[in-house]
């Protein structure tokens, strides 16, 4: 099982061992990552649950649907390079170990 | 061992449409489940029960072919799941991004306001209700959905009809008569229409749809545009008025947001939680599923009350307080879960980046007419009814 380490907006990090196939939005609300809201529950249509991963492993994420692009720019917390909502990124052996923050907003 | 779902049955109908508040609050702390009998629903009214509830869609389903919301406006994407919904859903998302809104929606829309306020602004008096919000929410919603020939009228005319309609548990027949009106006008629009935005591929709705991969069919269209109409009308026109009321009741508040602009978004997500637009909406169990400890049955019907949601004092102190600055800031207005708002992101523009901004800044030294004498009804549907105000002209 993959280990995810989501770095909090207090500087904290919180490492959870997540099932590959599931969401990073529904592995962060399993395990309660203060900062994820998902109010749509993964439809891609709220943009509260806004995270930052590192760059390098963007493209082994697949491209970024022109919807979620669009909401991407409009997420509480500036818009950075590493932007994704995690409802729409599948949890997988690309994400071991990789740090997985929450943007202030 | 479960606990049974308790009963309410000394509240009137005229009390949850006068204000539904005190009996949201009687209700949740009476229960996480309880049967109104005046509404002849069974409320769930505390947020993080709704919370739970609509990140279940498998057991609380918005399947329902028999709801009257069906029968008055046929198949639509309010009463699917699944992929048979979010099929649905992205055919009309196209136009109604945030993206999609502030390239293409945002200029029409400041040119609807300022046209309605050109027309009321040497008088130093209106009412706000008909002169203001109606005519902005209506025009706004028929340029998104793709009508051009539509007056607001007939469009606030549909929207009430329809709403009406789908709330008309007493089969009232004048309350049928008119809501199948409304649905012809609004199919023979269509029909008007498509021919256009089948030649001219442009962001409105009618034209996303038939751009939509599958392509709606036409009783696809005729039905999800009458759930646009039903929902992005009304809603809006009671959350322009709303987020008046609660400045103009809030001076200090209203000086704040006008010396700060990014202070108009808190401001409306604030109005919207304070006073609804809409207060409930119904999910139906798909197996018996115990409710914070109350057991529902297979089959049952509950109406998850985001209005008493918004209010609840174990998440918002002071829930009946107008107050753009309080720390929870993350509401159901919207509603949760798959079905949450499609027009949630045009109705953050329209209200708090153009309308309420515009109308403030225009009629200079705006104030209420009769304070003492607010007029707010509804309990599904909720807002201000008439709100006469003077500014100085």
């Amino acid at each position: 099982m993959p280990k995810i380490r989501f770095l909090l907006t207090d500087g904290a990090e919180l490492a959870v061992e997540a099932q590959s196939g599931r969401t990073l939005m529904e592995t962060a609300l399993e395990n309660s990552v203060p900062g994820i809201i998902a109010e749509c529950n993964g439809s891609a249509a709220c943009a509260t649950c806004h995270v930052v991963l590192p760059e390098n492993i963007m493209s082994a994420l697949g491209p970024i649907s022109e919807h979620e692009n669009d909401m991407l720019d409009f997420a509480e917390a500036p818009r950075e390079p590493g932007s994704r909502l995690s409802c729409q990124i599948k949890v997988s052996d690309a994400l071991d170990n990789v740090s997985v923050r929450i943007p202030a907003a | 061992m479960s606990e049974a779902v308790k009963v309410v049955d000394d509240v009137a109908f005229e009390d949850l449409l006068a204000n539904p508040y005190p009996v949201f609050k009687r209700v949740r702390d009476l229960g996480p489940v309880v049967k109104v009998e005046a509404a002849n629903i069974m409320m769930v009214t505390r947020f993080d029960d709704i919370i739970a509830i609509e990140r279940d869609p498998e057991t609380f389903s918005s399947i329902n072919p028999q709801s009257l919301l069906n029968t008055v406006i046929g198949p639509n994407l309010m009463r699917k799941d699944g992929d048979d919904h979010a099929r649905e859903r992205a055919a009309m998302d196209p136009s109604l991004r945030p993206g999609v809104v502030k390239r293409c929606w945002a200029d029409p829309m400041r040119a609807i306001c300022d046209d309605v306020i050109s027309q009321i602004e040497h008088r130093g008096e209106a009412e706000l209700f008909d002169e203001l919000a109606a005519p902005i929410a209506a025009r706004a919603l028929a340029d998104i959905l793709g009508f051009d020939d539509v007056d607001w009228r007939t469009m606030a005319l549909w929207s009430q009809s329809l709403i009406d309609g789908s709330g008309n548990y007493s089969h009232n027949p004048e309350i049928a008569r008119k809501a199948r009106e409304a649905a012809n006008g609004v199919e023979s629009a269509v029909d008007r229409m498509l021919p256009h935005h089948r030649d001219n591929p442009n962001p409105s709705m009618l034209s996303s749809m038939l751009q939509a991969d599958p392509p709606q069919t036409v009783e696809q269209i005729y039905a999800n545009i009458k759930v646009a109409i039903g929902g992005g009308l009304n809603e809006t026109r009671d959350s322009i008025l709303t987020l008046i009321l609660g400045l103009l009741q809030n001076p200090d508040q209203l000086a704040r947001v006008r010396a700060e602009p990014s202070l108009w978004g808190p401001a409306f997500e604030e109005a919207v939680r304070w006073i609804s637009p809409i207060g409930m909406y119904p999910r139906r169990l798909t197996r018996d599923m115990e409710i914070s400890g109350t057991l529902v049955r297979k089959g049952e019907q509950v109406g998850l009350c985001v209005g008493a949601a918004n209010h609840d004092d174990r998440r918002f102190s002071d829930p009946e307080k107008f107050d753009i600055f309080r720390e929870e800031k993350s509401h159901l207005a919207f509603g949760a879960g798959s079905h949450f708002c499609a027009g949630t992101w045009v109705s953050r523009a329209l209200v708090s980046q153009i309308a309420v901004p515009t109308v403030f800044e225009r009629l200079r030294n705006l104030r209420l007419k009769n304070p003492d004498h607010i007029r707010i009804r509804g309990w599904v549907f909720r807002g201000p009814t008439h709100m006469p105000v003077v500014w100085d002209a």
